[in-house]
């Protein structure tokens, strides 16, 4: 494995240790994540894959503090989030996190503005701070002129660059996007995608991405593959061309398994 | 799995959804029944001797009752069918057919609304007891009164009921059989999408929406509406304000909000993302609904309004007409004695009986005459038109123990309640010019008094009380036909008012009542009778209208479900999105709530001249706030199970 050696140098943001998460109840439960150990440095583009019920979603969702783990611990920004408090854990989402998912989850009587300006609503942002981020963001994802409008005004990929704007405008320490791409053509997929990894070179912010598609996870820096709720490999792309990286992905997923096209 | 399998678990499922209109149903029936148990009881009818009046009322109950129950079912039913659409078309789905889905839903309504039955009749039996006493207690009743089963109401309730499932099971038959699959999938998400409102189109209706309601509250309170066409005009106004709330819900609210966000330039905050953004989305396809809720809470609030007002002021409307105890008067038709000689037995019989009284003769002129003045009220035709009018001395009203003021000379109060609901303080002073025999006088009529201060010649109930000289130099002039004598008794201790309206019975003469608690008794079961209908009416309209809007936020909460999960995730905090959520319930209950408070007010406002001497502002008020406080449940009830939703979401 290729060592890069730039990110050894810079914080960590997330470290998890020995992370388990069960469904179901004591006497039948089933172990999704069987101890996962997790390490994300500040400015990292993570990418996580695997088959269908590897436990991709799991991880991020407990990672992400939306879902609790069984055991283990999580750090985040070197806070224990695994030890927090319901009412702690949401101030933390709304302070440090950032969230992109596969439908978007816009609010539809919003605006784009509007929804993209929601999480600064509680943040302690002051409006005219608020309103710099927007212009400032939107601007980079080039969604600024939209801004008066509904979502049902606007096509899946800009709707997608809605809610990573939304996941960008509190500045995070950390963004989590579980299947960005899922729902948007392959020239939308591949401009959002072009997006993030810019916004994650330029504003240096922290990206965790769940996605089963190749082509997605090139865009990483790093990716990291799940099997039956264990890790199974890592790969780092250093300084390779997105292809080269691309061709790497698709490898350990030959040797993953079978089902390289994951049904979602 | 069987049918009856399947009914069962659906049935346990949508419990959720159906106990507020299981609870409301059963209301309805119990209430129904009791109305129609009282109506049929032949006990209670003569043992309070009502019957006429009674029978006659409860009878126009259970057809409002009844109509108010099928608006209100059908709406419910439509609304969850709407609601189970997605359930229906996957029942289709896996290979139920058509029919099969109809008679699933039809048993399930039946079993829905036979449980109801069952449970309300029974509910009925209970507490018809409670409810006779608490009539019995209006109405003035004291004595005992034993109530049966009625077969008859039993019947009548189960019959009206039947009916009512067959009607919705009928509908249900329809919805199923015109549906497609395609429909049923996405009925639930038909809502329209959010659009920008054109600023100056909304600016306008939203005005004129206003500019209606305020022009129909000032036409049914100007002089303009008391005329020959007031059917018309009332319907009139009926139109002006009802469309003008519909505008208002259509499009006023959306206009307002749209100028409130527009001002927010994005800036909307989490609860304005939850109550202002919601509520323009949805306004439009809930403006109709939530006019005929604002009509039927107006129409509630109004008739509590004025029933409980009625019932209030019985005494002191009854006081206005008889001012006095008991009066012994000549002019009666058929009066077996002179009033003195009459009042002079009914002294006997009061000291035999131990009653303290105090009594005065009192004579009055008969005059006749005319009005003139300027501001005279148009209605009444006064103006140049000759007249009959009753002269009074007001020493000796003040010695009867009348609290009237002693007027100037040349001056003179008028007293008439028949026609004080027209007189306004702008209508005095006005002249009367009045003859009895030769002599003439030219009085200054300064004010109205209360009420009433003798009765006299049945049809002249206008009554002038000038001072001791004028009467008397009239009273010289005056032939002797115009001069009338009437005799007052006011009894020291009301209490003995019972007792005597029993001795006072015999000198009555025909039906002319010159008896207070005579006719006190008369008014105050009347008038108990109303508000004990009126008050169970305003509750069934109450629980039906709160459990629609109660139907229709759970609807929207389910759509908005994935908003609160989403907010959740991004770090919302529950007691946060529960902030803009109260906000919205403020809008959604308050808004008509308020609307129908305003024009209930506008609606008592144009009555109130049936309350001759009584400031009913205190009744309709309490009356409105008993309305509020009950309404308000309903709109904990719904927060409540937003409060549910929200917890749930993440």
């Amino acid at each position: 494995m290729v060592t890069d050696t730039n990110q050894i140098q810079a914080r960590t943001v997330l470290q998890a240790h020995q992370v388990r998460k069960s469904f179901g109840s004591k006497l039948n439960s089933t172990e999704v994540l069987k101890g996962i150990n997790l390490q994300v440095r500040e400015g990292e583009f993570v990418g996580i894959m695997g088959p269908s019920g590897a436990g991709k979603t799991t991880l991020l969702n407990v990672l992400a503090t939306i879902d609790r783990p069984t055991s283990g611990t999580i750090m985040i920004d070197g806070q224990e989030t695994s030890k927090m408090k319901d009412a702690q854990l949401s101030t933390f989402r709304r302070d440090k996190l950032g969230f992109i998912f596969q439908d978007y989850n816009l609010l539809d009587t919003l605006t784009v503005k509007e929804n993209i300006l929601l999480p600064a609503s509680l943040g302690g942002l002051s409006k005219k701070a608020a309103e710099e981020q927007f212009n400032d963001i939107a601007g980079i994802l080039g969604i600024k002129e939209h801004g008066h409008k509904y979502p049902h005004e606007i096509s899946g990929g800009q709707k997608q660059r809605t809610s990573a704007a939304r996941a960008l405008v509190n500045q995070p320490s950390m963004v989590f996007a579980d299947e960005p791409t899922g729902a948007l053509d392959s020239k939308s997929a591949a401009a959002l995608l072009g997006t993030l990894e810019d916004v994650n070179k330029s504003r240096g912010v922290t990206i965790m991405m769940v996605t089963h598609d190749a082509v997605a996870s090139s865009y990483c820096n790093r990716v990291i593959f799940l099997k039956d709720g264990a890790m199974y490999s890592e790969l780092y792309r250093g300084d390779k061309q997105r292809q080269a990286f691309f061709q790497d992905i698709l490898n350990v997923q030959a040797v993953l398994g079978g089902d390289r096209v994951d049904a979602r | 799995m069987t049918l009856a399998d399947l009914v069962l678990r659906s049935m346990r499922k949508n419990l959720k959804h159906y106990y507020l209109y299981f609870f409301a149903l059963i209301f309805g029936v119990t209430l129904f029944f009791i109305f129609s148990t009282l109506q049929h009881d032949h006990a209670v009818m003569e043992e309070t001797a009502l019957s006429a009046k009674m029978a006659s009322g409860f009878q126009a109950a259970t057809v409002l009752l009844f109509a108010i129950l099928l608006i209100f079912v059908t709406y419910a039913n439509d609304l969850f069918l709407k609601r189970r659409s997605r359930e229906i078309g996957l029942y289709q789905l896996v290979g139920l057919t058509k029919a099969g889905v109809t008679r699933l839903l039809i048993i399930e309504n039946a079993l829905l609304g036979a449980g109801a039955l069952v449970i309300g009749i029974g509910a009925g039996l209970l507490v018809s007891r409670l409810f006779l006493l608490l009539l019995m207690k209006l109405v003035g009743y004291s004595g005992f009164v034993n109530l049966t089963f009625s077969p008859q109401a039993f019947v009548e309730t189960v019959v009206v009921f039947a009916v009512l499932i067959v009607i919705t099971s009928f509908r249900m038959f329809w919805k199923v059989r015109k549906s497609n699959l395609i429909d049923l999938f996405n009925d639930e998400r038909k809502d329209e999408h959010p659009k920008h409102p054109k600023p100056l189109r909304s600016g306008f209706l939203g005005l004129l929406g206003l500019a209606m309601i305020i022009t129909g509250y000032w036409f049914a309170n100007s002089s303009y509406m008391l005329n020959m066409f007031l059917m018309l005009n009332m319907l009139l106004v009926l139109a002006l304000v009802i469309t003008g709330t519909y505008l208002v819900f259509r499009v006023t609210i959306g206009w307002f909000l749209t100028l409130i966000r527009r001002r927010k330039n994005g800036h909307i905050g989490l609860p304005g993302a939850l109550s202002i953004a919601p509520l323009m989305h949805r306004m439009k396809a809930n403006a109709k609904s939530l006019t005929v809720i604002t009509t039927l809470s107006a129409m509630t609030l109004a008739m509590i309004g004025f029933a409980y007002s009625l019932y209030y002021s019985t005494e002191q409307e009854t006081r206005a007409v008889i001012p006095h105890d008991f009066m012994f008067d000549e002019m009666e038709q058929g009066a077996a004695l002179p009033p003195e000689e009459a009042a002079e037995q009914f002294s006997a019989e009061l000291d035999k009986a131990g009653i303290g009284y105090e009594s005065a003769p009192l004579t009055y002129i008969t005059t006749v005459g005319s009005f003139s003045g300027d501001n005279l009220p148009d209605i009444l035709g006064l103006e140049g038109r000759t007249l009959e009018a009753l002269l009074f001395d007001a020493g000796q009203l003040r010695a009867s123990g009348l609290d009237v003021r002693e007027p100037q000379k040349g001056e003179a109060v008028l007293h008439d309640s028949s026609i004080s609901w027209v007189m306004k303080d702008s209508s005095f002073p006005f002249t009367a010019t009045l003859a009895a025999g030769e002599e003439k006088a030219e009085l200054n009529v300064e004010q109205l008094g209360e009420g009433d201060v003798a009765s006299g010649w049945p049809g002249v109930l206008t009554q002038l009380v000038v001072d001791g000289d004028t009467y008397s130099r009239l009273a010289a002039a005056a032939p002797p036909e115009a001069l009338h004598t009437v005799v007052a008794f006011n009894l020291t201790d009301k209490d003995d008012l019972k007792e005597a309206s029993e001795l006072f019975r015999q000198f009555e003469p025909g039906d002319f009542k010159a008896d207070y608690f005579a006719s006190y008794e008369d008014a105050i079961a009347s008038n108990g009778i109303i508000i004990f209908i009126t008050g169970f009416l305003g509750l069934a309209f109450l629980v039906s209208t709160g459990s629609i809007l109660y139907f229709k936020q759970m609807g929207e909460a389910e759509q908005e479900k994935r908003s609160y999960t989403t907010l959740r995730q991004l770090g919302f905090k529950t007691g946060e999105i529960m902030k803009g959520i109260r906000r919205k319930q403020t809008f959604v209950f308050g808004i008509p709530l308020l609307i129908g408070i305003a024009h209930s007010i506008f609606a008592i406002k144009s009555v109130s001249i049936f309350f001759m001497t009584t400031d009913i502002k205190l009744p309709v008020a309490i009356a409105m706030t008993a309305y509020a406080l009950i309404y308000l449940v309903f709109a904990f009830l719904t927060i409540g199970y937003y409060r549910k939703m929200v917890r749930a979401a993440l």
